[in-house]
This record gives C-alpha cells, structure tokens and sequence, in this order.
C-alpha cells in the first residue's frame, strides 16, 4: 500500500487552545479516506493545516498582532515534508481543497469560476479539467452562463468540486460536501465521489454525518476535540457500535 | 450642446482619474490614498525623460507609465504587506507616502509655466457649433478604449481571473492557489500604471503642478465613494453624474460654485447609501 499523504503527530493551537491534538494518519495513494468528527472536533482545522491554508491564516493573525497560530508536527506528501510549504506550491504539487459550504465567486459565472480555479494550470489542462467536471456533473453545463450566486446550494457544491478538480488535484480534500445537501443530493455527490478516484484522484473527505459517505470510503478516522479516537477500514467503522450511533445515526 | 460635449469630457476625466484607484480597491480592498501623488509624480517622470533625457514623447510616456507600476508594486511590496488588512495602517501608509511624494516634488521646484506635457494632438473641430480641441477628444477615446480594454483583461487573461477570483473570495482564491499578496501588489502596480495613463493624456491641457496631486485624489474620492468603492460601473455612473453636474453648475451658476457638486454628491450618498450608487451593502452582510 504506497502512502500519498502522511501526518505525524500534527498539533494546531489557537493561542492557547488545541484544535489539533498528536494527529496521525495515512492516506493511501488510491482511496477514498473519510474523516469524521462533530462540531469543532478540527476537522476544517485539518483540511485547512493540510491544504496550507493555515500558513495563510497565521501569517494575516501575525501581521495584525492578532491570534497566534502554531504548527507542530509533519506534513508528508509522496514522501516529501510539506509542513512550511505555502498553499499555492501545494496546489502545483496536486493538493486541492474543496471548501466547506461551497464558497465560490458569486459574482463570476459558472464557466468564469471554473476558468479562475484554473489558474496555475495550462490551457489545454482547464479544457480537460472543465470537461471532467462537465462529465462527472451534467447539470453544469447547462448552468455556465448562470450566476453562481444564483445556483441552489447543491449546484453550488457541484461548481465548487467542479472548481478544485480543474486546478488538477492528485489528492482532493472535500470538507464536509455533503452538508446542508437533501438526502437525495447527498447519495449523488458520493456517487460522483467515487467518480473522481477512478480518475487516478486520491480523495480526503471530512464529513458529521456519515451515512452517505460510508458506501464510497475505503478507510475512515474518527476525531473527537482534535484527537484520533478510532481508525479502520469501512467494514471496521460500519460495524463499531460508537461510531454507528455517533456518525451513522443508527 | 456644449453642455453635452464638455459634460462627457469632464465624465470621463473624472473616470480616468479613478479607474486606478477603483481597480487597486476592487481587488485587493486596499484604498491607496497615493494614488493622485503617483498620478502626478508621473507626469514629472514622462517631463523629466522628455526635457532632460531628450527621449522622444511616447517613449516617455511608455517608460512613465512602466515605472509608475513599478513603483506601486514595490510599494505593496516594501511598505504595504507588513500591515495588509489592517485598514487604519494602510491608510496611514498610503496618505503619508503620497503627501511625502508631493512634498518632495514641490521641495525639487516641479512647479510653473516650465512644466508642461506636449499635446498628443494639436488643433480641433467644430461639432455642431462648439470648439473642441483634438486631445479632449482624444481623453475621451482613450477613456472608452481602456474600460473595454480593463474589461477584457479581467475577463480574459489568467491574471484579470485571478483579480476577479481574489476581489470575491480570498481564502477559496488561495485554496486554488492564487496567491494573494501577489495579486495585492499586481492590483498596485496596474492601479499606478492607469494613475500614469490618465496623467500622460490629461495634463497636456495644462501645467502641471505637485498640488493637482491631491485634486485628483479627492475626485477619485469622491467618484469611487459616490459610484460605491468596487463597483466599476457605478464608477462611471458617478463620473457622469458629477462631470455633468459640475459642467451645468459653471455654466448656469458659476465656475465658483463647481467644488460643490462633488461635495454635495459625497454628503448625499452618505447620507442615503453609505455603500454608493452600486456598492454592495457589505457592512450590512457581515453583520448578518
């Protein structure tokens, strides 16, 4: 099993608060890896620390004398440490996050948005990376001259993984897609989950409620206060009790 | 007529003075309170390669334009992004540079009659009774020649995108991997090169002094305030609505009384639409 994305005891603080406590995981070139987690367990912390959204972060609280964000532990992506890497070279290396609650450019179209995550792409690249989000969503192209400000939250969650896949992602994160989306939507988005990884593209995804995901996911971690609470495969986590009655509503 | 006529060049004078501004705010959100002393401090560049390097006008004007970008980029990068987002400081900064930049132009004796651009186009015409001289019609030409040009850089270059992606949300920008303070600077460097632009084609109509400086700031002020801060086409509106308003106040109360319009513009909309004509409520949405 070759391993695409490896942390190792990853701490985050807030000040002095721990979003992030000795997190370890791995992702396998290849899968489908779920994390799950309840409100303010850091899982958008994690997407955010992973993506290097949070070198960001600290740098605009640092120059505002605002908040002081630390972060502790190993990042490794193929091997190689990324942990200080700023986000836009971990773009050009293939990691891409999908945003929670689908924040696009509402006032670009939905072809402009799709073109605008192109940007550190070549221009055939964005041809093919707009045609697969066409393909894995239909609905989009008949929408590309529309507003994405104008689109229903499910069309907004498309564009938006629409987005992440034309910037050419190797490992795309999807923090909690499924959220605020109709159960009908839910089990169609993690159909099309599964849709990108027979792309060749490993996927992370971060979700409250996992029933939908559970079908598509080859592996699973739980976090609970930033802490790893339970790790195993599908089988593993559908059949744990805890995680049944926690993120499985069963 | 002539109302008409002067009223559509005072307009897009106007226009010409804020795009750079506009842009600059659009993008990045920072309002670059130096923008009038690079406005000017250009025009002394293109007179100074012109009366002291002997190089011919266009040239000038090209190498004028070329280095006030610069100079706004090394501004954002130098000054600015030490203190990006905090918007007290980077007003400071940014009025403090460009009282300093007039400050030294009058200090270096770049005042009088000596200080004067060459027309692009001499003589006029008559259009329907009224005398109009080549180079107004020339201010209004490039005027609507750089709006589609802008547009069309923002809408079609990887670079306008990026502008766009990172004027509506910066965070998903980054996520995508448009970075920033990269595009923060570029935002500086166009806003300075159009700030170069309207300086090489509009002070040929006069002399040129260091205190037009300040003029030109507090119109694209007033136009950026008036039309709403991000808005490009309430940017026109507003230059419109204040050129005009100024044209028919000279002609029909006294050229005394022009200052004011846009005075009276800016306590208007402040008073009704704190966000301007086009702005979006944006104090209103984050409370929400």
């Amino acid at each position: 099993m070759e391993i695409l994305l490896e942390i190792k005891n990853l701490m985050v603080f807030f000040e002095n608060a721990l979003a992030l406590n000795d997190l370890s995981l791995e992702i396998p070139t290849n899968e489908i890896v779920g994390v799950l987690g309840s409100n303010s367990a850091g899982k958008t912390t994690l997407m955010n620390t992973v993506s290097g959204l949070i070198i960001d972060m600290k740098k605009k609280e640092d120059r505002r004398g605002g908040e002081r964000i630390n972060v502790l532990g190993e990042i490794r992506f193929e091997g190689e440490d990324i942990t200080n890497i700023k986000p836009s070279e971990r773009v050009k290396r293939g990691i891409v996050l999908s945003r929670e609650r689908h924040p696009i450019f509402k006032d670009s179209d939905v072809l402009e948005n799709l073109k605008i995550a192109g940007y550190l792409r070549k221009g055939k690249e964005i041809k093919e990376g707009i045609d697969f989000a066409f393909n894995l969503f239909p609905a989009l192209p008949e929408l590309k001259k529309r507003k994405a400000g104008l689109l229903s939250g499910g069309e907004q969650q498309m564009l938006s993984i629409g987005m992440a896949l034309v910037a050419k992602p190797r490992l795309l994160l999807m923090d909690e897609p499924l959220l605020g989306l109709s159960p009908f939507l839910q089990a169609k988005l993690a159909k099309s989950i599964k849709g990108i990884l027979e792309q060749g593209i490993t996927v992370l995804v971060t979700e409250q409620f996992a029933r939908p995901l559970i079908p598509v996911i080859h592996r699973g971690y739980v976090i609970e206060n930033g802490m790893l609470v339970f790790s195993g495969t599908r089988e593993e986590l559908s059949d744990n009790p805890e995680v049944k009655s926690a993120y499985l509503g069963v | 007529m002539s109302t008409l006529i002067y009223g559509t060049i005072t307009s897009i004078v106007l226009a010409l003075y804020t795009l750079g501004f506009s842009l600059t705010y659009g993008i990045s959100g920072l309002a670059n309170f130096a923008h009038g002393a690079l406005y000017i401090l250009s025009g002394f560049i293109a007179w100074s390669f012109i009366n002291q390097a002997g190089f011919p006008f266009f040239l000038s004007a090209l190498l004028a334009i070329l280095i006030s970008g610069l100079i706004g980029f090394a501004f954002y990068w130098v000054l600015l992004l030490r203190i990006r987002g905090i918007a007290l400081s980077e007003l400071i900064v940014t009025f403090a540079a460009g009282i300093a930049i007039l400050e030294l132009l009058t200090w270096r004796g770049f005042y009088g009659i000596q200080y004067s651009l060459p027309l692009f186009l001499r003589g006029g015409i008559e259009i329907k009774g009224v005398a109009v001289d080549y180079q107004r019609l020339f201010v209004i030409g490039t005027g609507i020649f750089l709006l589609i040009l802008l547009y069309l850089f923002v809408h079609h270059t990887k670079i306008g995108l990026a502008f766009r992606g990172i004027a509506q949300n910066e965070r998903t920008a980054l996520s995508l991997g448009i970075e920033s303070d990269w595009i923060g600077a570029l935002s500086l460097a166009f806003g300075s090169a159009l700030a170069a632009v309207a300086a090489i084609v509009i002070l040929p109509m006069g002399i040129m002094e260091s205190t037009i400086g300040y003029n030109v700031l507090i119109y694209a002020l007033t136009v950026a305030i008036v039309g709403g801060l991000e808005s490009t086409s309430g940017m026109i509106v507003a230059s419109f609505i204040i050129g005009f308003g100024q044209v028919v106040t000279a002609r029909y109360i006294g050229a005394q009384w022009m200052i004011i319009v846009p005075l009276s513009a800016i306590i208007l909309v402040l008073a009704i639409r704190p966000s301007g004509l086009f702005g979006k409520f944006k104090e209103l949405e984050e409370r929400v």
